[in-house]
């Protein structure tokens, strides 16, 4: 056991060959980013607008997301790591650091989505050249994926050895794992999550050729849409350029801005996101819990009654027996994949996320975001 | 014949089998004496401090552990806890599902609890006073009710477990609360700004090491895994390497144990799980919200411990 605090110190000190090899092998790498499954989006101011359009990642049409890449985690893409800015409501401007596809513009918040079948083998590379990064022992980024229970070499933490600067990730998982899950860097994470390095990770069945197949877990319903939900949480003060290292500043957390899929839904007619499926539908809901505050999960009508829907997984496992509810907590790094199944007739939901306080539950000012589903 | 089985087995040896045969059915009965005291308690490595913190300690010359002592017992048994206050204020003891008495014990009075384990699982002890104060002080333990005979189960023909761990989760705000309640000032409760999170009284820097913290075990030999958060902060904690199955969430039993990566332990709630050794070598586990990670914000100095598969 003690060995892991000189682990702790080894792990940052120079560029480890594995590293040297990941960032040559990713710059080999770029030309093979782009996957088939990618699809078209149309957005409009801070609001996200999908069409649908494209077969989605994983049979099922994929709604939403907040517009960020959909990458197979077995075709060998890249992550890099980008700073943008992002104006709050109030006005305020934010950096966030985030994983996007390498030799693609489109870098935001939350990170690309990484899919993998069952059975077939992840490999994927992370790039740190260029990467905003702290000074050591903080320096450098990994990819931490979570809940999939991978071998330690591939957990991405480096107190346990995982290089920082650059590292490919090979695993593969069982049925067991098909559902939601997330990555995230796990260095110093305290301040790298807040950051904004995260995004969803879906396990999905396959079928006897290998291709994705829409079902919610591996024995479970069809769905058919699939719509990715990244919950977050901003403390600006976690933010600020002074705030890396030890610092006092990580003693305390604030949360001023909240999130779906890197955007604030402060009304019904101000949603993070706004998507549009057939009626009689089902709607698979995958919720990605990266907060750092508790969270509820709630789907409302337009007079603000509750609509039920049915939790199958909890951190990408089945459930013993699918539960139909009106409400679920999500806490911070869980997962939970939902179904809700919309009416005949033509309206809009306002599905919802209410961020409360650790110690009471008191929701934050802000703290519900909305969300709008047309059908 | 009977002088060929005594001769195989002497006096000493029947003392063995009388007492192996007679261990399953013997009714024990536990006591414990408990003092109540003010000191201080230090979170050592980067980030670590020394708090001003009242506790429950089981040896009358020493200062008051954070958490305070582990009481054991067994389905059904009778445990008698008998309490000496030997602080300055008025404190209690209240064995949260198990006892109702929540008068106060006067600074230099005692008080004997006498009570029956209901069923087995784990149990948040306190001192329920003055608030949330006392409790954010140090004055919190577990009890933990295992199976009738020892056996290791989680209770009588529950599921079996290798090995087991206790973890009792907490906060504690030193400049806000512990150095104002401990100076006999007033503590503003509206304002809750914890900047230490322990794991059985410990920084990640000593959990990560602690033997009867960390999760360590042969691959699949399973780990029963029981937790009380003592603080007033829910808590999120993370395994790597493997998903566990939750058995028992506050007291409820769950008929179908249920996965996860990631459990929720509210503010002065119990959970208990089983975990399987699955990955060979070293893993975190840790609660996964921000500041929760740190000691006053050093990093994997909070509620942080690891998990190891031999």
């Amino acid at each position: 056991m003690g060995a892991i605090f000189s682990r702790f110190e080894d792990s940052r000190r120079g560029l480890p060959l594995s590293g040297l090899c990941a960032m040559t092998l990713g710059v080999l790498l770029v030309a093979g980013l782009v996957p088939p499954e990618s699809f078209a989006w149309s957005r409009t101011g801070s609001t996200t607008t999908s069409t649908l359009m494209g077969g989605g990642g994983g049979g099922g049409m994929m709604i939403g997301g907040g517009g960020t890449d959909v990458l197979n985690a077995a075709n060998g893409p890249t992550l890099v790591v980008r700073q943008i800015n992002k104006t709050m409501h109030d006005g305020a401007n934010v950096k966030f650091w985030v994983f996007c596809a390498s030799g693609s513009n489109n870098c935001r918040l939350p990170g690309p989505t990484l899919e993998l079948g069952v059975g077939q083998t992840a490999n994927f590379n992370l790039n740190v050249m260029m990467a905003p990064q702290e000074m050591p022992p903080y320096q450098g980024h990994t990819i931490h994926p979570h809940g999939l229970d991978v071998q330690q070499s591939e957990d991405g933490v480096p107190e346990t050895g995982a290089a920082v600067l650059g590292d490919n990730y090979s695993f593969h998982v069982d049925s067991r794992y098909v559902g939601s899950h997330m990555y995230h860097c796990h260095v110093h994470t305290v301040k790298h999550l807040e950051m904004g390095m995260y995004g969803a990770f879906v396990v999905k069945a396959v079928d006897n050729l290998g291709n994705f197949v829409n079902v919610i877990d591996q024995n479970g319903p069809a769905y058919d849409y699939e719509w990715n939900w990244v919950l977050s949480a901003v403390d600006p003060a976690y933010h600020a350029d002074n705030a890396v290292g030890d610092s006092t500043v990580f003693a305390d957390y604030n949360p001023k801005y909240f999130l779906v899929n890197g955007n604030e839904g402060l009304s019904k007619t101000a949603p993070a996101e706004t998507v549009t499926a057939a009626t009689g539908a089902t709607v698979a809901i995958r919720l990605v819990g990266i907060h750092s505050v508790d969270g509820t999960f709630q789907i409302k009508d337009a007079s603000g009654a509750s609509k039920s829907f049915v939790i199958y997984n909890r951190d990408g496992f089945a459930l013993p027996s699918a539960q139909t509810v009106t409400s679920a907590d999500i806490t911070p790094g869980q997962t939970m994949d939902v179904m809700v199944t919309l009416p005949g007739t033509s309206s809009s939901w306002y599905p919802q996320i209410t961020y409360k306080s650790l110690r009471n539950g008191a929701v934050y000012t802000n703290g519900t975001v909305y969300a709008r589903l047309n059908f | 014949m009977h002088a060929q089985v005594l001769r195989f087995f002497p006096w000493y040896r029947w003392l063995f089998v009388v007492l192996f045969l007679g261990f399953p059915v013997i009714s024990f009965a536990s006591s414990y004496t408990l003092y109540i005291k003010s000191g201080s308690w230090t979170v050592n490595g980067s980030g670590g401090t020394t708090l001003p913190v009242w506790g429950f300690t089981d040896a009358p010359g020493a200062g008051p552990m954070v958490p305070g002592p582990q009481l054991d017992a067994q389905e059904g048994e009778t445990v008698t806890v008998t309490v000496y206050n030997q602080h300055t204020k008025p404190h209690n003891f209240v064995v949260r599902g198990i006892t109702t008495d929540q008068t106060s014990i006067p600074a230099g009075g005692s008080k004997t609890y006498v009570f029956q384990t209901p069923k087995a699982g784990v149990y948040l002890f306190s001192d329920t006073l003055n608030g949330n104060i006392n409790r954010e002080m140090g004055l919190y333990g577990a009890v933990v009710v295992r199976a009738a005979g020892g056996v290791n189960k989680a209770w009588t023909n529950g599921p079996a477990y290798n090995f087991e761990r206790l973890w009792v989760l907490s906060d504690m705000d030193k400049t806000r609360w512990n150095s104002v309640a401990a100076s006999g000032g007033t503590v503003n409760t509206s304002v809750y700004k914890p900047n230490y999170f322990l794991m059985n009284g410990m920084g990640g820097f000593d959990a990560m090491r602690d033997p009867n913290t960390v999760l360590e075990g042969p691959l699949g030999q399973v780990g029963m895994v029981r937790i009380v958060n003592a603080g007033q902060f829910d808590q999120s904690l993370h395994f790597h390497a493997n998903h566990f199955y939750i058995i028992d969430r506050d007291g409820t039993r769950l008929s179908s144990p249920e996965p996860g990566d990631t459990i929720n332990v509210k503010a002065g709630t119990t959970a208990m799980l089983l975990y399987t050794m699955y990955r060979p070598g070293d893993f975190p586990m840790h609660v996964h919200t921000a500041q929760m990670e740190t000691a006053n914000g050093v990093y994997l100095n909070g509620a942080a411990t690891l998990i190891i598969g031999q």
